[in-house]
């Protein structure tokens, strides 16, 4: 691992499910360093040498790190909302760097064309103007006002509907969406993207969602999530370099990539850089 | 008729796909699989001691198997998706229904451990796969100087969508198909015909439909 | 006469396996491009990168005299310039998005890349036509040190292009002589496959000792 990685080092990374435990464990990597997670009261996770690493479970799953966190996990507040339920959608390994599979999950852009007639169709391809910022005292990226046209927005949904979009970037390789809850309009569904950076160009990634929903049978909204994630796991595998560029030059954004921009200027700051390439080669 | 399924099942999408092809109405059951395994669960159990995806049934028919799942829906509803009966190409088809569960232990089972983390060995996979791919390239060669394009006959028939989802998602578990221009094109050929349905992995064929057009005047910069 | 080939062009395809309004990855020593052929039959290569985000573009889809990305629609003219952003579809992309595009030629249902600035055409391979693509897990320079293989297969006289593709592998483009018949075609393609085998198996035993 590079120096250059240390800040990244000291950040919480999903490791499984808390509820899927082998009885033998989850034998998996974090950072390209080997680690085994426990079943138990408490849950374990031990690094090579048999050390134990700090452990939360939260939203479903079992948290780590290799380093020291110097804050708590990141808050969901909508997580213990009385109402939602919680949606464990599972692992999907992905041979990208964890920083382009977050990427990714921020744009709105690629729907007509990777979730055709799903989450986007021709001719509803424009992106309108949305606000990006990146918040100084909670030290998150946030995009809002954000909007889409969708044929189907969700599982629930049963046409096609402008939808509203916030996205939320608390940690390097997590993201939280915030969108339009078909059963109760004027509140949001929250849909997750935890990344596990397995190595810098190879991620597990376990989607979560939070949803305003009594009516679809859980199955249902997995296969939904898992369907949508699975169609830009072809994308995400032919994207060249497998590394994020940082390089300005390297890849051209527009109007409609500015939660790009600022994902990635905010990664830079940080010297977030695991998965991450600084120059062009 | 109900199909036991699942989103990222290649076979349970075989029947999903012959079904909208013979535009037969599925009653669709999702099972959990992954994460849940609920597919080795005691209730599917019942219906397949197997613990496989997908099952399909018709009144006291139960099949487990998505070849023979294939061959019902095409003798219910679409019969020319059996061929014409000549031994010959009788033979064709049954060969590649045979051949089809290749596909899914080895590019099923690449896929399966490089996307799904389940164990496997990943590189003896794929190298099985590669041969299973030279198999379908070389004989999809052959049919081309024939100046056909599908596997059995001169139409598509049960062998080729038992054989397209595995090879098409080939990719999936690390196995790049570029090297097999004639699989290339008749995946193309399948994915155009009417009534094609996709599953995650396979995308739009987006130039099948005009490109919308820009109604204003271009603004710039 | 032997067929001197020009190491300025590279054989990339066969003309029958890019039909019209298809895109192909072209494997050449020097990397991937995206070979694809208008609606129109014009033949066009680019670098096989989206300037956008990377994607590459030989995933993606033709309509009409364009090659789009499959990931957000930017589709890309005949130059390789952008000419259009679905995301905003009433900008004129800046001339600053660009794929690198590369010669191309079609000869006798071969098509070759440029490599440099050559001075002549590629080879027209008088005697033969095409029979397919086959790659192989061998290196290049095993099988033939000047890009070229005469060979007979079946008793039928064969012209193999040879083009290394990187990690030790490489693509045969087949030629049969053009007096072959379907026949002779089927025959020949089986015995390319026991060649291909021969030639795995030799590079295995080799890479063993």
């Amino acid at each position: 691992m590079t120096t250059s990685s240390q800040p990244m080092i000291d950040q919480w990374y999903p490791v499984a499910l808390a509820s899927q435990l082998p009885p033998e464990g989850r034998a998996t990597q974090l950072m390209g360093a080997p680690i085994v997670v426990l079943p138990g009261e408490p849950i374990r996770v031990v690094a090579g040498g048999g050390r134990d690493l700090p452990v939360t479970v939260r939203y479903g799953h079992v948290w780590t790190s290799l380093g020291e966190p110097s804050k708590e996990l990141f808050d969901i507040p909508e997580a213990d909302q009385p109402g939602r339920r919680l949606v464990e959608v599972g692992v999907v390994r992905v041979r990208c760097s964890p920083l382009r599979a977050v990427e990714n999950f921020l744009d709105i852009a690629h729907f007509p064309f990777v979730h055709t007639d799903i989450l986007g169709a021709e001719p509803h391809t424009e992106v309108g103007k949305y606000d990006v910022e990146i918040r100084e005292e909670e030290d998150e990226v946030w995009a809002t006002k954000v909007q889409f046209y969708q044929p189907q927005a969700a599982k629930s949904a049963t046409g096609g509907i402008t939808t509203d979009y916030m996205y939320r970037v608390p940690a390097p390789t997590s993201s939280v969406l915030y969108k339009t809850c078909p059963a109760r309009p004027g509140d949001w569904d929250v849909i997750t993207l935890f990344v596990q950076p397995l190595t810098e160009e190879l991620c597990d990634v376990w989607p979560w969602m939070a949803l305003f929903d009594d009516e679809t049978p859980t199955t249902d909204l997995i296969h939904f999530q898992q369907m949508i994630f699975l169609q830009d796991r072809s994308i995400l595998e032919n994207q060249i370099p497998r590394l994020l560029p940082l390089d300005p030059g390297r890849e051209i954004p527009t109007r409609a990539d500015l939660t790009s921009v600022a994902y990635r200027r905010w990664l830079k700051r940080h010297l977030f850089t695991y998965g991450a390439q600084l120059v062009a080669q | 008729m109900i199909l036991y399924d699942y989103i990222l099942s290649p076979d349970a999408y075989k029947v999903r796909l012959m079904a909208a092809l013979a535009g037969v109405k599925l009653d669709l059951r999702a099972v959990d699989v992954h994460p849940g395994r609920e597919h080795e669960s005691e209730p599917l159990r019942a219906l397949n001691p197997a613990g496989s995806i997908p099952i399909l049934i018709d009144g006291d028919l139960i099949l487990t198997e998505s070849a023979a799942m294939l061959v019902y829906l095409a003798r219910l509803a679409a019969p020319e998706w059996l061929g014409d009966g000549d031994a010959a190409g009788g033979a064709r088809i049954q060969q590649w229904l045979s051949f089809s569960p290749r596909l899914t232990d080895h590019l099923g089972g690449a896929r399966a451990t490089e996307m799904l983390a389940e164990p496997g060995d990943l590189p003896a996979l794929q190298q099985a796969g590669i041969i299973d791919l030279r198999q379908l390239e070389a004989a999809l060669i052959e049919r081309r100087i024939e100046g056909q394009c599908f596997l059995a006959a001169d139409r598509p028939t049960v062998a080729d969508i038992a054989c397209f989802p595995y090879a098409a998602l080939a990719p999936d578990g690390g196995v790049s198909l570029d090297p097999y221009p004639s699989i290339r094109l008749w995946m193309r050929a399948i994915r155009m015909l009417p009534g094609f349905i996709e599953m995650p992995g396979i995308h739009r064929l987006h130039e099948l439909k005009p490109e919308p057009l820009s109604t204003e005047t271009p603004e710039t910069v | 006469m032997p067929v001197e080939l020009h190491r300025d062009w590279i054989p990339v395809a066969l003309s029958a396996d890019l039909p019209a309004a298809t895109v192909v990855p072209a494997h050449t020593p020097s990397g991937i491009l995206a070979l694809w052929r208008s609606e129109s039959g014009k033949l066009t290569a680019l670098a096989d990168r989206c300037p956008h985000r990377g994607m590459r573009l030989s995933y993606g889809f033709v309509r009409g005299e364009a090659l789009s990305c499959i990931y957000h629609g930017w589709s890309y003219g005949r130059t390789g310039q952008c000419q259009r952003i679905p995301a905003h579809p009433d900008l004129t992309p800046p001339a600053a998005i660009k794929a690198a595009s590369y010669a191309t030629e079609e000869r006798n249902g071969v098509i070759w890349i440029a490599q440099n600035e050559p001075q002549e055409p590629p080879p027209t391979l008088d005697g033969f036509k095409p029979l397919r693509s086959m790659p192989l897990a061998v290196d290049a320079d095993r099988l033939s040190p000047t890009g070229e293989v005469r060979t007979e297969f079946a008793g039928i006289d064969m012209l193999l292009l040879i083009v290394a593709t990187g990690n030790g592998e490489a693509v045969a483009h087949i030629m049969i002589a053009a007096s072959a018949s379907k026949d002779d075609c089927v025959a020949a393609s089986r015995a390319a496959e026991g060649w291909r085998r021969d030639c795995e198996r030799l590079a295995l035993e080799d890479r063993a000792s």
